[in-house]
């Protein structure tokens, strides 16, 4: 069995944050990512509101905080936690290959883009379906799309897009889709990353997971950071400071 | 076995996954990896109907049995190979 003092699920800003805490606190940590480090930021081009590093993309911030925690001493695999379980000494970490222990946890799973309803891909038919405009737009230059969703998020995607489509429609999310367009861009919302954590602890009516800006959640030494937690600004910087408020708290409960 | 990776400069997951083609391919010497910019290679985006960005399709004798569209890990993408 591979044992931490703390394990954390995600590796986003938030995770990766609090990595950097708990491992120079002298814990030993374990992120466990599904996909790849980063989250929801490697997507953007140019950031203009962290700061000290002007225009940074979304992949070098990412890759340097990685390098930061690594170097300190923090692990990464790449696996899927599907469940948590309370045990006698701490937590029962499962992954889809493995199995861990820890003495605190860390929730930082993030979220994922809310997906069009089964009845609008239908309309869609055969056109792509995108959740990312700055990854995608540039397919589809000089030609017609659609952008579903009316929040800042499809705000910015509709001002990436009209730079480089020869027109952008813009509809609510049951709204039929324009004929002529080429390609659909959603942007409808984000729902939290917590299946594998229904009946551990406490979530909200969407999933996410309640909690104070304290970071601590309804299970002793379950903590929680980043824009999977109850809160009203989900930011890179509330992200990082979630990450350093949790792990803090985590080795303040570790003792 | 072929892998092609069909990416853009401009495309953060694709930068993501670059690394894990990386090591795949050193790993895995018997699958031909190409790596396909769509910006330079837009007729062979357009062959295969890239909608969406990093895509990976998997040839057999030069017919594709799968594609997956998203960065992932590398042994997730061993796994989608099957190797």
């Amino acid at each position: 069995m591979k044992e931490y003092d703390v394990i954390i699920a995600g590796a986003g800003i938030a995770g990766m944050t609090a990595a950097i805490y708990a491992v120079r606190a002298g814990k030993t940590v374990l992120m466990l990512e599904e996909r790849v480090e980063g989250g929801q930021i490697i997507n953007t081009i140019g950031i203009e509101n962290w700061p000290g590093d002007m225009g940074v993309s979304g992949v070098d911030l990412t890759r340097k905080i990685m390098a930061q925690a690594t170097e300190l001493g923090a692990k990464v695999e790449y696996e899927e936690v599907t469940e948590v379980i309370k045990n006698d000494d701490g937590f029962l970490v499962k992954t889809e290959d493995d199995e861990y222990t820890c003495k605190a946890f860390i929730i930082a799973s993030g979220t994922e883009p809310r997906k069009l309803s089964d009845e609008m891909m239908k309309d869609a038919g055969k056109r792509p379906v995108s959740y990312c405009a700055t990854c995608d737009g540039a397919l589809y230059k000089g030609k017609k799309v659609v952008v579903v969703g009316h929040g800042n998020s499809a705000e910015h995607e509709i001002k990436y897009l009209k730079g480089i489509c020869s027109e952008v429609y813009n509809i609510h999310h049951d709204d039929p889709i324009p004929a002529d367009a080429e390609a659909i861009f959603v942007a409808i919302g984000r729902l939290p990353l917590t299946d594998y954590l229904k009946g551990f602890v406490d979530l909200d009516e969407k999933g996410y997971v309640i909690s104070d800006e304290d970071c601590k959640t309804s299970v002793p030494g379950v903590f929680v950071a980043g824009d999977v937690r109850t809160k009203e600004l989900r930011q890179l910087v509330t992200a990082a400071s979630d990450g350093s408020i949790a792990a803090t708290n985590a080795i303040e409960y570790l003792g | 076995m072929e892998l092609l990776d069909f990416y853009a400069d401009w495309c953060g997951p694709c930068q993501m996954l670059k690394p894990t083609i990386e090591e795949f391919e050193k790993a895995h010497p018997e699958v031909k990896v190409t790596s396909i910019n769509i910006d330079e290679e837009d007729e062979l985006a357009e062959k295969y109907e890239v909608s969406s960005i990093p895509c990976l399709v998997v040839l057999k004798d030069g017919e594709e049995i799968k594609r997956e569209v998203g960065v992932m890990p590398l042994k997730k993408l061993e796994k989608f190979v099957g190797v």
